[in-house]
């Protein structure tokens, strides 16, 4: 099976990394009461690195999720993906990075209820700009690599939930993002399906793709080969581990 | 994103809410095809007037001692007031104004005639002079002979009669030679006028001609009768009537000053009142539609909050996806605006059947071919107009959605 190979990344002054996060902070106010869901978090990751961001709920595991895949901005710190400095970008701007260098995969799987499978692969490219029939065929390709090539005129409800995971497994990739970035991926899976859509993501690593993947289970985050845990907004500890 | 694609989305949206979507563009649909209606309706009504009034002939016009259309009691003391129009003012017309074509006169009144034991009421009696067919457009014949000069300078007691009165007398059988009482006075059948149908439910063939000298014989001299003239062509007309109200005035002493103490009138003039009538009726039918449609974009405005707010999910797919706020606000317009614009297309159906059935029910009552068209401009007009309803109903909402910050979107569940 064929891989979207991760696009050369543009030059910067990130000596190789594909994520540069400096003293990242996220403060949230609260009436008069300010809470740090971040408090100062630094680290990088390099192209085809495979990560697993652990911590128990209320971590801020999911405040810097949201960081990395560009749907919020630091209250301070530098966030450079690609040689980008995202923590300066406006609405907009995150809005295009997010289209061409996050790919999402959801615990809920968050496909359109009403559309396809070919239709819900098709809308990065969509908001992309990308002319009809060529958005079909990327959008169909995609379909392929994860094994759904006879399933692509189905809708969600007449999917399976492997299925399903992989229409957004798909989708997060179609665009060839710099990151693939799934939260809690087989939370919604049994374990067979759950081991399923691992392996697949084993493979995508193993065809060059960049996969950062947020749990608090310890089997899940074990496919991994580098672990970040999270605690009280702080990295407790990022660990290599050596196969 | 591409215009094409929000409209998929919009369409897609709005068929998985088919009756909530036809509830809410109710207003705009009622409203869109009143108005339609009411164009399709009015407008066939003009073309229906225009068609009996003007067939009266364009080119003629009556001088007359009262005006046709009196709008209030004190005007119509006022008129009492007036001389009566004389014979000899006729021929003094005659004389003087070289724009007219035929000069004739002609008096009447509404009375019973009789044939045998047959009565048939409410005839119209007329006196008038032997051209008085041909004035502005010819009436032809049936059967039989015109009134000619001869009759009316003997004051012969002949008359031509309408075909209601055929009907009504002879049926099938030989009318001409066969004589009438008018009032209790014989009168000697001399020919038949075609048929012209109805104006309003009134029959424009209850009537008997008698020569204006036989008249006056019957109902004495003492009345003022409507001199009928026509210019020699449309051109001419102002020309016509110019000349005539110079003789009137002088032979009625007027001072330039002073204003007319008789009347003109055309079919314009009928024409006229008709249609600054019917201009009352648009006007009331633009405040109604008007306040429909405003009402109908609120209801708009409140589906598309509600839409919103039950898509806060789909809406933080879609821009973690990569959608931009102007994606969203785009989405959500054009799915209000089709909403909208999809009532104000119905709404035109509706007009479509509404106004045919209108016809023909009034076209049963007038006896008449009587037609509501649908014009392309109202069409046109009623989808613009939902349309810009969509536009400015669905700004809030869609931008209620753009605006949604996407994490806080993506929690919601």
């Amino acid at each position: 099976m064929s891989v979207a190979p991760v696009p050369p990344s543009t030059t910067a002054q990130t000596d190789g990394a594909l994520i540069r996060a400096e003293d990242l902070w996220r403060t949230y106010v609260m009436g008069a009461e300010e809470i740090h869901a971040l408090r100062g978090v630094s680290f990088t990751i390099a192209p085809n690195e495979y990560v697993a961001v652990m911590g128990p709920s209320g971590s801020g595991k999911s405040t810097l999720m949201n960081l990395i895949g560009c749907l919020d901005t630091p209250s301070r710190g530098r966030y450079v993906l690609r040689g980008k400095v995202v923590s300066e970008m406006n609405d907009d701007e995150l809005a295009a990075i997010r289209n061409r260098e996050i790919g999402f995969v959801f615990q809920t799987f968050n496909l359109l209820p009403r559309a396809t499978a070919l239709h819900n692969v098709e809308l990065p490219l969509v908001y992309a700009g990308i002319p009809k029939e060529e958005r079909l065929a990327q959008a169909r390709r995609a379909l392929e690599m994860v094994d759904l090539a006879d399933r692509m005129s189905h809708k969600p409800n007449e999917l399976s939930g492997g299925q399903r995971q992989r229409v957004a497994v798909a989708r997060a990739l179609v665009m060839g993002p710099a990151i693939l970035l799934a939260d809690e991926p087989t939370g919604n899976l049994d374990t067979v399906t759950g081991e399923e859509i691992m392996g697949l993501f084993e493979r995508l690593h193993a065809g060059g793709n960049t996969i950062i993947l947020v749990t608090h289970e310890k089997d899940i985050a074990d496919h991994a080969h580098r672990t970040i845990h999270i605690r009280d907004g702080k990295i407790e500890s990022d660990e290599e581990r050596r196969r | 994103m591409p215009f094409s694609e929000a409209a998929r989305i919009a369409l897609a949206a709005l068929r998985a809410n088919k009756l909530r979507s036809f509830l809410t563009v109710l207003g705009i649909l009622i409203g869109v095809s009143s108005v339609v209606a009411v164009v399709a309706i009015t407008e066939g009504l003009d073309r229906y007037m225009a068609n009996q009034v003007l067939s009266l002939g364009s080119r003629s016009f009556s001088i007359q001692r009262m005006p046709d259309i009196i709008t209030s009691r004190a005007m119509w003391l006022e008129m009492q007031k007036r001389k009566d129009i004389l014979l000899s003012d006729m021929d003094a017309v005659k004389g003087a104004c070289d724009a007219c074509g035929e000069i004739g006169a002609r008096v009447q009144t509404t009375r019973t005639v009789k044939f045998g034991r047959t009565k048939q009421p409410d005839v119209e009696i007329m006196g008038v002079t032997e051209n008085f067919s041909r004035i502005g457009s010819v009436r032809d014949l049936i059967t039989g002979r015109q009134l000619i000069a001869d009759d009316v300078d003997t004051a012969r007691p002949v008359g031509v009669i309408g075909a209601d009165i055929m009907d009504a007398f002879f049926g099938q059988t030989e009318p001409l030679g066969k004589t009438i009482l008018v009032d209790s006075h014989e009168v000697r059948v001399i020919g038949v006028a075609e048929r012209k149908g109805k104006i309003f439910g009134n029959s424009q063939d209850n009537f008997v001609w008698l020569p204006i000298t036989t008249y006056r014989k019957f109902y004495g001299t003492r009345r003022s009768v409507t001199i009928q003239a026509e210019a020699r062509n449309m051109d001419l007309m102002e020309t016509a009537q110019d000349q005539t109200r110079v003789v009137m005035r002088a032979r009625r002493h007027l001072g330039f000053a002073k204003p007319d103490d008789f009347s003109i009138e055309t079919g314009e003039t009928v024409m006229d009142f008709w249609q600054s009538a019917t201009r009352g009726i648009y006007v009331v039918t633009i405040v109604v539609t008007a306040m429909s449609l405003i009402i109908g974009g609120v209801v708009v405005m409140n589906i598309m909050l509600v839409s919103v707010t039950e898509r806060v999910r789909e809406i933080g797919v879609r821009k973690a996806l990569g959608a931009r706020r102007r994606d969203i606000l785009r989405q959500f317009l054009v799915e209000s605006v089709l909403l909208s614009a999809l009532g104000g297309a119905l709404g035109i159906l509706g007009a479509a059947v509404f106004s045919m059935a209108l016809a023909a029910i009034l076209g049963g009552i007038m006896s008449a071919d009587f037609s509501a068209p649908v014009r392309l401009w109202a069409v046109t007009l009623a989808l613009f107009v939902s349309s810009v309803v969509g536009l400015v109903a669905g700004i809030y909402p869609a931008s209620r959605a753009a605006s949604l910050d996407p994490v806080v979107a993506l929690r919601n569940e």
